[in-house]
């Protein structure tokens, strides 16, 4: 077309666009440093999973349409990149075409026909969108006028390359070709223009107009689809749609195996971090580099919003801003951050004393001005958080929300002791008694009088070790799950002891609100006399317990063989260990625990006890799964008082109401506190029977 | 401001407790600091905070308090003292009071400031009989106390009638009751710094005293025999139709009760 | 001869119970009785002193005495007792007791012992019982003093029906007002309300009242018994009561003749505030609740049905 102007507008886009981008990654670079070279070959799979493949989006029931809608924009931009690039190629060479793309080859054609018709599924998708936000108004969307805008270049980019492609076909089918435009023509495979439905209907839509016209509107669309998407392009670090840049990468770059990146565990040893202010996250400077990437990435789609059971119940746990503030205060800071960055790397270990003092001095007045929790992040948003982790397991990019909320709060527990004061209790009763009652730790093994139960001190040579936890030991409802759950081991003949009154707190709470310290305390307790005791496969009764145990505890030298007690009494029904009686009468319905099923994905075994149960099956909850809704405890909130917003456990029972049930299973302590005390505020614990699993097997074994 | 505060270490209270022959079994039990002094060394953390006073904690008695001091340390408290000998093993409130008086009489402190009670004793003497031989006021079960100057301090008392406000003169004894503040958990920073710091720890002679001295020749009580707690036993518990079982409960307190 | 000197617990010009159990077990001790009594206007209460079985009163009367002060009230007592030669020196259960016990015994060199249950005079030899450690265990102490101060427990001494004493006045004179501890102001608790402490039947209300339509429900029960209205933690936490209405381990400690506890769970710490209750009757919706291990009669039922039928039912009886 043009070399000349093709080149200009080449040189000027892409040099503006790269020093953007190499901004946004020095930005990136200058953040903390963490480690993601690894596991190449998962997180390549991972990354043609849910990003490519858009899974999180097409493959979730609810709005389904509108998961579609955006892998089919998606899936169109990857097939459009390279019709780009034969544009720009034509920008320089009339006629230009990219290898094995030419009539020759039927991919040429192929591709011809798949381009024409994803730029018609594309402008449908993006109409569809704007409706979406115009009329049927979603409550999670934030109708910025950047969504729009974007939608509308969508819209002109799809528009201008079919009427390109339309004046191309008049000019060439109507108008005899006078410009010797190139296009596609085989005997083997026709003319091109059998292959694009699309454009060829564009193209009817000018055809009234003359030859110049036509060639007009050929050259103009051209340039405006060339110049749209190199603006394009430069707006997309501008703003939620960086995602069309950053999403890929931030998927391969996720947190892999347990659920998210362990809390790293701190040195708390080490003198140095009260100086940097460096335990947990106080300053924007102290995220790394992948957290950096997720504030980028976000798309603003507001899913994790719509989950949180926090901002479900209006409490001011808003995800969206959240990320939002914090990409904000990033991007005031990013100068700084750099220059900080740049200071640090000066920092010689055996330099002089004195010049590093001088030099700290200066990092520190690089610090943000504002506090970040106080200022950016408020108090109550911060302990809002139940960890349930609902946000993560829909976020389309894959954001991890969770770890840096945890950072932010160990921060707060360990360097600026500001943090909800009602903690002290449970967290006094953990280093007193190791329990976050307080009750004294020689009536941790009572609840097992009279069971016959052994105890490790007393014969250590078993072939599990059963962990009851604090609520099974010492919490009156929870007791009776325990003595449930001794049944069906001493039916199954399990080989099996409890450590009594040598068995503490797991320490997970402490963990979940920051408190990092007393976390190592009662885990390396804990991992001393497992290890003494040679210990090799636990049962766990909790689920918060089997996640610390299992994915937790090997971090500080504890590797166990951690397994759910739904999940083992599935395999002890299955190996007909044990057998059920389908007897439970009435309507059953059962609530996922949050770190049993999107912590450590058990969704199946305890369903299938619950069908070997149930004389009429299983109803699912709406909320049920991967999408379960939190019953409100976790993330230490069991030890905080619910002040702000409704009640998460009344909100979750109104959910088990409104389902008719008469039992509701669970599998967790905290669950059956909740859930239990949710019906009796609604006035339904006389109609409907809160019961964890262990307790209906135990009362309906043949 | 010079403040002398106590932690008494004493039996974790939540344990629970067996008596044979006499005495406690000792296997199994933990020992903590006296929850009524955690909130006198609480209250005393606070004045430093807010008043710029200078505390000082002592220990009486017990053996191995470091990791308890250390802990007041990390809480905020300036200076520990613990006074360990064995002889202390037999001691009553007049032997604490009169070791607490030669702690005092050792430095020069404005205000004392100790819990109501000890949780193995229960006595809520101490503080009182060591303002007694010091001639100084006391006021005991204090849940506020407010610096006036250097002199003079206000302080709320939960009383019989209601709550007293009282102005008292310094130097001074205050007892404090568990209303008066809630222990804060010692923050990280303070258990780092707290694992530098020295705790002075003597015996009576290093005090300048001896057991003769500080129980005056013969303790005025001894404990010679625990014995277990009554325990009350559950008694009739009814079912039912509301109307006929408390009509049935109603008949037993009137006639077997004999309540009304 | 054992010569027990009680001190008087007088609450705004009234004379309590626990200076009648007091001296009712002086007196089935065999010993001689008296009083000791500071106030202010006070002489009038010379008759019941001694109808309480006191035969001496020693009764130091001046508006300086008008409110609790450790010093001077310490001092009258000493004064009293080393005029009637009193080997033992009894306070009733209060914070004035409990706080002016130590500087008595101080002063006379005496032994002190908090919170007793029984004394026993075997010759010289005095022995108290008394409960230690958050009440998990009793101690047998040996008194090596010839005289001892104490305050009794509440309720531990029961009182004689038929008791009576001797009008025998003794005037003391005003001792010195304590200059360094001065009393300033005095914040009533809710005045006019019945004294949890003293009242011979109490009714506490819980979390199973829910809300303030459960707590008049129960308040109107207890008005109409004349009963102390008190409350667990749960219900004072929640605002619904005062925090001078708390029963239990940090509130108040009370041993009534009745107690009611009114969908109250029973908590460790609310039982440690009325387990010495003489009769406990407990109406609790849970037949688990741990209330009723210490309860004497149980009433597992709804209490907004049960307490009304509870009300007519006592109507009936007590006519």
């Amino acid at each position: 077309m043009s070399p000349l102007f093709m080149s200009l507008l080449l040189i000027v886009g892409l040099a503006i666009f790269s020093r953007t981008m190499i901004q946004k990654i020095q930005l990136l670079m200058a953040l903390e440093p963490t480690d993601r070279a690894n596991h190449i070959t998962e997180r390549l799979k991972n990354m043609v999973v849910i990003a490519l493949g858009q899974k999180r989006l097409v493959r979730r029931k609810k709005e389904w349409s509108s998961g579609i809608m955006h892998a089919f924009i998606f899936w169109g931009f990857c097939i459009l990149i390279i019709r780009s690039l034969n544009l720009y190629g034509e920008g320089f060479v009339k006629g230009f075409q990219l290898p094995l793309l030419g009539q020759e080859f039927i991919l040429g054609y192929l591709y011809a026909s798949l381009k024409d018709i994803m730029e018609g599924i594309v402008l449908v998708m993006a109409g569809y969108a704007i409706f979406r936000r115009v009329v049927l108004k979603p409550e999670r969307l934030h109708n910025t006028w950047e969504a729009y805008f974007v939608l509308g270049m969508i819209g002109v980019l799809m528009i201008s390359d079919l009427l390109l492609d339309g004046a191309r076909y008049n000019l060439i089918m109507l108008h005899n070709n006078p410009e010797h435009l190139h296009f596609l023509n085989n005997p083997q495979y026709g003319s091109e223009f059998f292959w694009t439905p699309v454009s060829v209907g564009a193209a009817s839509l000018i055809s009234g107009f003359s030859a110049d016209a036509n060639g007009l509107i050929l050259t103009t669309m051209f340039w405006l689809h060339i110049i749209t998407q190199l603006t394009f392009l430069n707006f997309l670090p501008l703003g939620k749609h960086f995602h069309v840049i950053t999403a890929l990468p931030n998927v391969f770059l996720k947190s892999l195996g347990y659920p998210h990146e362990k809390t790293r565990l701190l040195d708390l040893e080490d003198e140095s971090v009260w100086e940097d202010e460096s335990l947990g996250v106080n300053h924007i400077h102290q995220l790394n580099w992948k957290q950096g990437l997720d504030l980028y990435t976000c798309t603003e789609c507001g899913r994790c919003k719509e989950v949180c059971p926090a901002f479900t119940t209006d409490k001011p746990l808003n995800l969206h801003d959240f990320n939002d503030t914090l990409k904000a205060e990033l991007f005031d800071n990013a100068d700084n951050i750099i220059k900080r960055a740049k200071l640090a790397a000066t920092i010689k270990e055996d330099g002089d004393p004195e010049q590093i003092e001088a030099i700290k001095a200066q990092m520190l007045e690089l610090n943000s001005k504002k506090t970040l929790i106080g200022d950016v992040i408020s108090e109550d948003t911060l302990w809002a958080c139940t960890t349930c982790r609902a946000c993560e397991q829909v976020c389309p990019v894959t954001i991890e929300h969770v770890p840096r909320i945890m950072a932010m709060r160990q921060g707060q527990s360990l360097m600026a002791g500001v943090y909800p004061q009602e903690l002290n209790v449970a967290l006094k009763g953990l280093e007193r008694n190791g329990n976050p009652w307080g009750i004294g730790y020689d009536k941790r093994a009572e609840w097992a009088d009279g069971l016959d139960v052994k105890k490790m001190a007393d014969d250590s040579d078993v072939e599990y070790l059963l962990w009851v936890g604090c609520a099974g030991s010492f919490d009156d409802r929870s007791k009776k799950v325990s003595i449930s759950l001794v049944k069906i081991l001493q039916k199954a003949n399990i080989s099996f002891a409890i450590l009594g009154t040598e068995e503490k707190c797991t320490g997970d709470f402490a963990r979940r609100v920051g408190n990092e310290m007393m976390y190592q305390m009662m885990a390396q307790e804990n991992i001393e006399t497992l290890n003494n005791y040679k210990v090799k496969k636990i049962i766990a009764a909790c689920p918060h317990c089997l996640n610390t145990l299992k994915h937790e505890y090997p971090q500080m030298g504890g590797n166990y063989e951690v397994i759910h007690h739904t999940d083992f009494i599935d395999q002890l029904i299955k190996s007909g260990k044990i057998t059920l009686t389908k007897t439970l009468e009435g309507v059953l319905t059962y609530h996922d625990p949050c770190y049993l099923g999107r912590y450590n994905e058990i969704y199946d075994q305890p369903r299938s006890i619950l069908h070997s149960l149930a004389k009429d099956g299983l109803k699912e909850l709406d909320r049920h799964g991967q999408e379960s809704f939190c019953c409100g405890a976790g993330g230490g909130r069991m030890w905080l008082e619910e002040t702000i917003g409704k009640r998460i456990n009344v909100e979750r029972s109104e959910e088990i109401v409104g389902q008719n049930a008469t039992t509701v299973a669970v599998a967790c302590p905290f669950c059956l506190t909740m859930i239990e005390d949710g019906m009796k505020e609604l006035n339904k614990d006389e109609d409907i029977k809160t019961q964890d699993i262990a307790e209906l097997v135990a009362n309906n074994m043949a | 401001m010079k403040i002398l505060t106590t932690a008494k270490k004493v039996v974790d209270v939540e344990l629970t407790l067996h008596v044979e022959n006499g005495a406690i079994v000792e296997d199994g039990l933990q020992y903590v600091i006296n929850a009524w002094d955690e909130n006198a060394v609480e209250a005393s953390v606070q004045l430093k905070e807010n008043n710029g006073a200078e505390t000082t904690l002592v220990s009486i008695g017990g053996s191995d308090n470091t990791d308890m001091i250390r802990k007041c340390y990390a809480m905020g408290i300036d200076n520990g003292i613990h006074i360990d000998d064995p002889a202390l093993e037999k001691a009553d409130s007049f032997v604490f009071a009169r070791v607490l008086q030669k702690v005092y009489e050792a430095g020069e402190y404005d205000l004392v400031i100790t819990g109501k009670q000890a949780q193995d004793t229960d006595n809520g003497q101490t503080g009182i009989i060591l303002a007694e031989i010091l001639g100084i006021p006391c006021v005991s079960n204090v849940v506020a106390i407010d610096v006036i100057d250097d002199a003079n301090i206000k302080v709320s008392r939960l009383g019989d009638m209601g709550t007293e406000i009282i102005d008292v003169s310094l130097p001074a004894v205050i007892t404090v009751s568990d209303s008066i503040n809630e222990p804060r958990l010692p923050a990280m920073r303070g258990i780092m710094m707290a694992k530098k710091k020295k705790i002075q720890v003597m015996d009576l002679a290093g005090l300048g005293t001896s057991y003769d001295e500080v129980s005056g020749g013969s303790l005025t009580s001894e404990v010679i025999a625990f014995m277990a707690s009554e325990t009350r036993q559950a008694g009739q518990k009814f079912e039912g139709d509301a109307v006929e079982i408390t009509a049935k409960v109603v008949d037993l307190l009137a006639n077997e009760a004999k309540v009304f | 001869m054992a010569k027990v000197l009680v001190v008087a617990d007088i609450k705004q010009g009234v004379l309590k119970g626990s200076t009648t159990e007091l001296l009712s077990k002086a007196k089935a001790m065999g010993a001689e009785t008296a009083v000791v009594a500071m106030g202010n206007n006070i002489e009038s209460l010379a008759s019941g002193l001694a109808a309480a079985g006191s035969d001496t009163q020693y009764i130091a009367d001046d508006a300086s005495l008008d409110l609790f002060s450790a010093g001077p009230y310490a001092a009258c007592v000493v004064d009293a007792a080393n005029q009637f030669g009193a080997n033992l020196i009894w306070f009733g259960f209060s914070e004035s007791g409990k706080a002016t016990a130590p500087r008595v015994a101080a002063q006379l060199g005496s032994a002190c012992a908090t919170e007793i249950t029984d004394v026993t005079l075997d010759g010289d030899q005095i022995e108290v019982t008394r409960p230690a450690i958050a009440n998990k265990v009793m101690q047998k102490v040996k008194i090596n003093t010839e005289r001892l101060v104490a305050v009794i427990r509440a309720g531990a001494f029961e009182a004689d029906e038929g008791i009576s004493g001797t009008e025998n006045v003794v005037k003391l004179s005003a001792p010195a007002a304590d200059l360094k501890a001065v009393i300033k102001e005095l914040v009533f608790d809710a005045s006019g309300e019945i004294d949890l402490a003293d009242a011979d039947v109490v009714i506490s209300v819980g979390r199973g009242a829910k809300d303030q339509a459960g707590v008049d429900l129960v308040k109107d029960l207890a008005n109409d018994l004349a009963a102390g209205f008190g409350s667990s933690r749960a219900m004072v936490d929640g605002g619904f009561m005062a925090h001078n209405k708390q029963v239990g381990q940090t509130g108040k400690i009370v041993a009534p003749t009745l107690y009611m506890a009114i969908g109250i769970s029973g908590a460790i710490q609310h039982l440690a505030g009325m387990n010495g209750s003489k009769t406990i009757l407990a109406v609790n919706k849970d037949p688990e609740a741990p209330i009723f291990n210490v309860a004497d009669y149980g009433i597992v039922g709804d209490l907004f049905e049960v307490v009304p039928i509870l009300k007519e039912e006592i109507k009936k009886i007590r006519g």
